[in-house]
């Protein structure tokens, strides 16, 4: 008969149960609300761990209260504390309560849907909502912010659609979101600028292809939104809203369990809220919804907007409202009047639910199996937990071209803890190509690695991390014909290094690629300015076309010249009428200087610079096959790394660590003997017999010499009584094998194969217990007379027995 | 060591030695070959090598102006000379040859290997140039006195040094003493030192080096002040106004003049002459202020007219290297394609369309060019206007100031007359109370005198406080002038460069395309 009614102010309940927070599970529409942080209190290690609680305790119901059918095939019920199954008196109470308050309600408000209270259970137990909420604190940092928090629920839960979605299981609810799922509308194919300055020069063409698209674009959009539409509204669903207030956070927003994405309160998708609760109490929504969820005002404490059902659990609060409350209750409520002293003492009952337990493996899985399937539209988000699969992969993005997902446009891989670096695959589908992303560290300094093909001498890119690479080498482009390679950071200043290839020419002689480069035609150095050499000395370019036997220089402009020197060699070896060879002729080297100086002029320079250049060019070259090899030797590696796909694993990770998990095994292993070895040297012999005497006395003489025998003669009659057992054992053990020899020896002609295998197994087995009991009684009896001296020698020393000791001195 | 030489005739270096000195160590081959065609100019040499030659004075080696390297080892100088212009050289080896003193040295500066092992050197001095020595030898020597070494401590770089078998080297504390003194040192007589040695070195001697350090601080420690006395004054005198912070001019004004320290022990004078200093002094100090003032913002100005005509001209040249990147890329492409031509009159009409090319270049760089000239000749202009505004501003401040200073003098020189009649009628009547030195009651003969004597004194004055103010004015009216004639000076040197660059770019061009044009009539 009671509704409590009561405003709550959200800073008293906050300074009372400093629980900080409030998790508030807003349902109505469904809709759960986390934790709510208000007050600007100074925020404390403790009450941020309790929001993190609020936060993790959400977890909990869509496990426990709305999903029962579905968690009921997956948990043994028969495991769960009592509290599962069972209601204690106070929840009992609080039930009648809440029964109590959701028939007033539904008398009051017949049009509106019958509240979410008390679903059952996993167990089939009713519980109120509330209690399904326990602010739990987890061992994760990542779980302390709500971003990362709502990240990991969301990987964790999986979702299940209700068999109807326009109730919750139990109970009906009227307004429905759309769900988080939908389609969200096709993107804007056209770019505004491109039409804008297309319009610009076709107007009438674009006009019309836009009215195509338009038409085209609207198609889909039906198409697509069809399906959500019928049940626009009606749709349930739960989330959570974070207050703000507490651990500085600013302003009010929504969490949506199943994706982890905040959203403002302002958000169109949000159409209602019917209900929300915390781990405290329970709110229903007052206010119109009919612009979605934009005008409500989140103040709990007005209970005209918010109608809750327990009066608030602080005491100090409740007395400076509580004059307002009781106005107006007289008002609305005369029944209520009678009761409410009685109620306000009434608390919110302790959870029923256990703690949660993350356990780290199952933190890192994040996802139910380690694996995650998300559908978007023209897309699929793929994730696994790190080292589930063997090739490090965890998480896969495939875009498609087509709502029915069918033809792929581009696959994006990430990995994880590869122990070549590899972070990320991007597979374009319609250009093939393919593009590898390395973290720093791969054995061959790559940062990205672009290809259609892993055959060499096509199409590819490779970057490199420069600052791990000797020469400096920053990337590196391949076509059939050119390889350019850029630098950086080199003490000889080379930028750029442009080499083109000529078919490579057809031996008859068998020889393979590595042998046989392919011919160079052009080999084009750049450099960036040397800033020790005077700027009509330094080399800005330098072109060696090999195949014209010439060489092309052009040096760098000086500061305040705008041409720059050049000078080409010809290197033509003539030879001159009388049949000997030219060194040099003026004409082998054209050169213009900007700045003519006079000793460029001299052959002798010229021809030393000619010499400098071949000797330049060689080395040239031989880099251009160099880097060929190189490209070559990062194709294999590549391929050995893909084939291999080895993971690293963190010396920290001793679950993982093979090498550090043996040696922790191995440590334990000698804790454990050392422990064992430890008791027995503590076992106390003469324990027993000194439990006879009276305690606390000296012993005499002659009630030590008793002892000692009594302790003696015990030993000697367990050793004997062993003796006996292995005996006696070993006696039974060939009887038996006797009796079954004399057995198989009768009926030897009638056995099946069978049964004569199983004889054979079972005489060669009790052979083998027999020498084994043998070896043991043979053990014993050296042993025994060994242990029975050490005994007495050990009681000669014992202090208890010191009287013995002096006798014998 | 040279008694084999000794006698033989000493050799002359002449013209013909060095010469076949160079061609014997120049290139070989076919690189020598295209030497002995072409002759070795002797500053192209690098190093050369004049060895046991029985030389007996170093001459005819100024040619040799970019010499690295220079081996006289092995003959028999004995005097180091005519070495002034080889200021390249690197590495110098005199060793083995009958030098008695270090000298000469004292262009070498970027000198890093000396070798003197072997000779008759008793002290080592005369190096101080040698700012980059790294290796020093000079072994089988004279030298006596461990008090050389510290010479050599002002050699920062010098790790290796050999002193083996001159007379120091047979002191028992040689080794100590020399690693103690100069603990950079990496090889002493061709052995590496070993830090061990080093630290007991140091420990050995470580009261005397620490003295000596203190006294190297101090000194470096007063260069320094020197040094930053001088930039203090020097900063004054870009502003024109030094010596005027103080009471300087005052002072100089009664330092010639013998009169008015007489008068100064006048009564009642000293009083006057304390107040007319102050006085003067802080009309002095606004003038320094104010100049300095005035430098500033000469200075800014200046800064910034530079940076806007160098942006100006680097714009400018940016452009050009585009155009003629862009003018290069076409003129490579139709080159190429007039090579493949084959048909003659396609040929020709490609080369003239070539040459409007390069014609057409050439009239858009030079026309870029006369912009700026344009451009710049306005900006200077008014730079010019501004920074003679400036100046007149600054010379027109200056003089109302100075004008202020006579005014002080004439005021102060006012006062001592009439002082100098009282004090003068005070002595005709007898009543003067006070003692007055002897020159000074000299000067109180008649009246004529002690006015003759007080305008004496303040034509001085006057005449300082003048020569002041003229020398400021014509300073800075040069330094403008100056300033200005220098920059009209490097606009017309930029731009005769540049469009002698431009001619001989285009010139290049076309001279390339003509012999196209005639290899391919020939052809």
């Amino acid at each position: 008969m009671e509704v409590l009614r009561e405003k709550v102010e959200e800073e008293e309940e906050a300074e009372r149960e400093e629980a900080a927070e409030r998790a508030e599970w807003a349902r109505t529409e469904k809709m759960m609300r986390p934790v709510e942080v208000r007050k600007e209190e100074t925020t404390l290690t403790q009450e941020m761990l309790r929001d993190l609680e609020k936060k993790l305790s959400e977890i909990q119901i869509p496990i426990s209260a709305e999903l029962p059918a579905f968690t009921k095939d997956t948990i043994d019920i028969s495991k769960l504390p009592v509290s599962y199954k069972t209601n204690t008196p106070k929840e009992e109470h609080l039930l009648q309560v809440a029964d109590n308050f959701s028939r007033q309600y539904s008398h009051l408000c017949p049009d509106r849907v019958p509240l979410f209270l008390h679903p059952l259970n996993e167990c089939e137990v009713p519980k109120f909502v509330s209690t399904t909420l326990r602010p739990t604190l987890m061992p994760y940092p990542e779980l302390y912010n709500w971003d990362s928090c709502a990240q990991f629920v969301s990987d964790f839960l999986t979702m299940v659609p209700l068999p109807d979605p326009l109730k919750p299981t139990v109970q009906k609810e009227e307004k429905v979101l759309p769900k988080k799922y939908t389609i969200r509308p096709p993107r804007d194919l056209c770019s505004r600028f491109e039409q804008e300055q297309e319009v610009k020069k076709q107007q009438e063409i674009r006009a019309q292809e836009k009215k195509q698209l338009r038409e085209e674009e609207e198609r889909l959009m039906e198409a697509e939104k069809a399906k959500p539409d019928a049940l626009h509204g009606l749709r349930v669903h739960s989330w959570v809203l974070v207050l703000s207030g507490k651990r500085e956070v600013p302003e009010n927003f929504f969490i949506d369990a199943f994706t982890g994405h905040s959203y403002s309160t302002q958000d169109e998708r949000f159409l209602g809220i019917e209900s929300l609760w915390n781990h405290k109490n329970y709110w229903i929504n007052m206010q119109d919804c009919w612009n979605c969820c934009k005008d409500l005002i989140f103040d709990l404490g007005d209970p005209v907007r918010w109608e809750y059902m327990l009066l608030g659990t602080d005491k100090s609060q409740l007395s400076l409202t509580e004059e307002d409350d009781s106005g107006i209750n007289d008002e609305d409520d005369v029944e209520n009047l009678g009761k409410e002293d009685e109620d306000k003492s009434f608390d919110m009952p302790h959870s029923w639910v256990e703690q949660i337990e993350i356990s780290p493996e199952a933190f890192e899985t994040r996802c139910p199996n380690g694996k995650k399937v998300i559908q978007y539209k023209r897309a699929k988000l793929e994730k696994w937990a790190p080292y589930l699969n063997s090739n490090g992969l965890v998480s896969r993005l495939t875009t498609y071209e087509d709502l029915e997902c069918t033809n792929i446009l581009e696959i994006k891989e990430w990995y994880q803890n590869r122990e070549d670096m590899l972070e990320l695959k991007h597979i374009n589908k319609t250009t093939d190509l393919k593009t590898d992303y390395f973290k720093p560290g791969h054995p061959q300094a790559l940062r990205v690695h672009s290809y259609k093909s892993m055959q060499p001498e096509m199409d590819r890119v490779i970057e490199f991390y420069e600052m791990a690479r000797v020469d400096g080498l920053i990337k590196r482009e391949e076509t059939a014909r050119t390889m350019t390679e850029y630098y950086q950071g080199r003490p000889d200043f080379l930028s750029y290094r442009h080499a083109n290839f000529r078919p490579r020419v057809k031996k008859l002689a068998l020889s393979s690629a590595e042998s046989n480069p392919r011919p160079i035609v052009k080999i084009t150095e750049q450099f960036f300015r040397n800033p020790a050499k005077p700027a009509e000395e330094d080399v800005a370019e330098r072109v060696f076309l090999l195949a014209e036997e010439r060489i092309q220089l052009r040096y760098h402009c000086r500061d305040d010249h705008i041409t720059a020197s050049k000078r080409e060699f010809l290197r033509r070896t003539e030879v001159d009428s009388k049949g000997n060879k030219i060194i040099m002729t003026p004409d082998m080297c054209i050169s213009f200087e900007v700045e003519p100086m006079e000793h460029t002029k001299k052959l002798l320079y010229q021809y030393e610079a000619m010499m400098h250049l071949k000797r330049e060019e060689k080395l040239s070259r031989h880099q251009v096959w160099e880097s060929e090899l190189e490209v070559l030797e990062i194709l294999k590696l590549r391929e050995e790394e893909e084939a291999a796909h080895a993971l690293t694993i963190s010396i920290y990770d001793t679950k993982r660590n093979e090498k550090s998990k043996e040696y922790r095994e191995a440590m334990e292993r000698v804790m454990h003997e050392e422990h064992l070895r430890q008791v027995e040297t503590q076992l106390d012999y003469l324990a027993p017999f000194l439990a006879q005497l009276p305690p606390g006395e000296k012993l005499t003489r002659w009630q030590a010499v008793r002892l000692k025998d009594e302790c003696l003669s015990d030993f000697k009659q367990r050793l004997i009584n062993k003796a006996n057992l292995i005996q006696a054992r070993f006696e039974k053990e060939t009887q038996e094998l006797q009796k079954k020899q004399q057995w198989y020896q009768e009926n030897q002609v009638t056995l099946t194969p069978e049964d004569e295998d199983l004889y054979l197994s079972y005489c060669s087995q009790a052979m083998f217990r027999i020498r084994i009991l043998e070896q043991r009684l043979n053990r014993h009896k050296e042993l025994a007379p060994l242990k029975y001296l050490a005994l007495e020698e050990k009681l000669y020393k014992d202090p208890r027995l010191g009287e013995l000791q002096k006798i014998f001195a | 060591m040279n008694r084999l030489c000794d006698s033989m005739e000493p050799k002359v270096m002449d013209d013909d030695m060095l010469k076949l000195a160079v061609g014997e160590q120049g290139p070989q081959e076919e690189a020598g070959q295209l030497a002995k065609q072409e002759g070795i100019l002797f500053k192209d040499v690098l190093s050369l090598q004049l060895d046991f030659r029985n030389i007996l004075r170093i001459d005819n080696l100024w040619q040799f102006e970019n010499l690295r390297k220079l081996q006289l080892d092995n003959n028999i100088i004995e005097k180091i000379e005519g070495l002034e212009n080889l200021t390249h050289l690197v590495w110098l080896d005199l060793s083995f040859n009958n030098i008695e003193t270090i000298e000469g040295l004292d262009t070498l500066v970027n000198l890093e290997d000396l070798s003197l092992f072997n000779n008759r050197i008793s002290k080592i001095d005369s190096l101080d140039a040698l700012i980059k020595l790294q290796v020093l030898s000079l072994g089988n020597n004279q030298i006596d006195n461990m008090m050389n070494i510290v010479y050599l401590r002002r050699f920062k770089c010098l790790r290796t040094l050999s002193l083996s078998g001159n007379p120091i080297s047979e002191a028992e504390d040689y080794k100590m003493f020399i690693c103690a003194y100069l603990p950079d040192l990496v090889y002493l007589d061709f052995r590496r030192i070993d830090d061990h040695t080093k630290e007991l070195a140091e420990a050995k001697h470580q009261y005397s080096i620490d003295e000596l350090k203190h006294r190297e601080n101090l000194m470096q420690v007063r260069l320094q002040d020197e040094r930053a006395r001088q930039e203090e004054l020097e900063k004054h005198k870009t502003a024109f106004v030094e010596h005027l912070n103080g009471s300087f001019l005052f002072d100089s004004m009664y330092a010639e003049d013998s009169e008015g320290n007489k008068l100064s022990y006048l009564p009642g004078v000293s009083e006057l002459l304390e107040a007319y200093k102050d006085k003067f002094v802080i009309i002095c100090v606004n003038i320094f202020e104010y100049g300095l003032k005035q430098q500033e913002k000469r200075k800014i100005e200046l800064d910034t007219f530079s940076e806007c005509v160098h942006e100006a001209i680097q714009e400018n040249q940016e452009q050009g290297k585009c155009k003629i990147a862009q003018f290069e890329e076409k003129h490579l492409s139709s080159l190429s394609a007039i090579q493949e031509e084959s048909e003659l009159p396609n040929i020709e009409k490609m080369i003239l369309e070539c040459s409007a090319d390069v014609s057409e270049l050439f009239n858009e760089l030079m026309m870029l060019e006369m912009q700026l000239v344009e451009q710049l000749e306005e900006t200077i202009n008014m730079f010019e206007r501004n920074i003679v505004d400036m100046v007149g501003l600054f010379i027109e401040n200056v003089q109302s100031l100075m004008a202020q200073c006579r005014d002080l003098e004439n005021h102060h020189h006012e006062k001592l007359l009439e002082i100098s009649i009282s004090t003068l009628e005070k002595i005709v009547k007898g009543d003067l109370d006070e003692d007055l030195p002897d020159d000074l009651r000299a000067l109180f003969v008649d009246k004529d005198t002690i006015v003759n004597a007080v305008g004496a004194s303040h034509d001085i004055h006057l005449l300082k406080i003048d020569n002041r103010e003229d020398e400021l004015v014509t300073r800075i009216n040069s330094w403008c002038t100056r300033l200005v004639d220098k920059i009209h000076k490097d606009e017309i040197m930029r731009n005769r460069k540049r469009v002698k660059e431009i001619n001989q770019y285009i010139d290049h061009m076309q001279s390339e395309l003509d012999n196209l044009e005639y290899s391919d009539i020939l052809d």
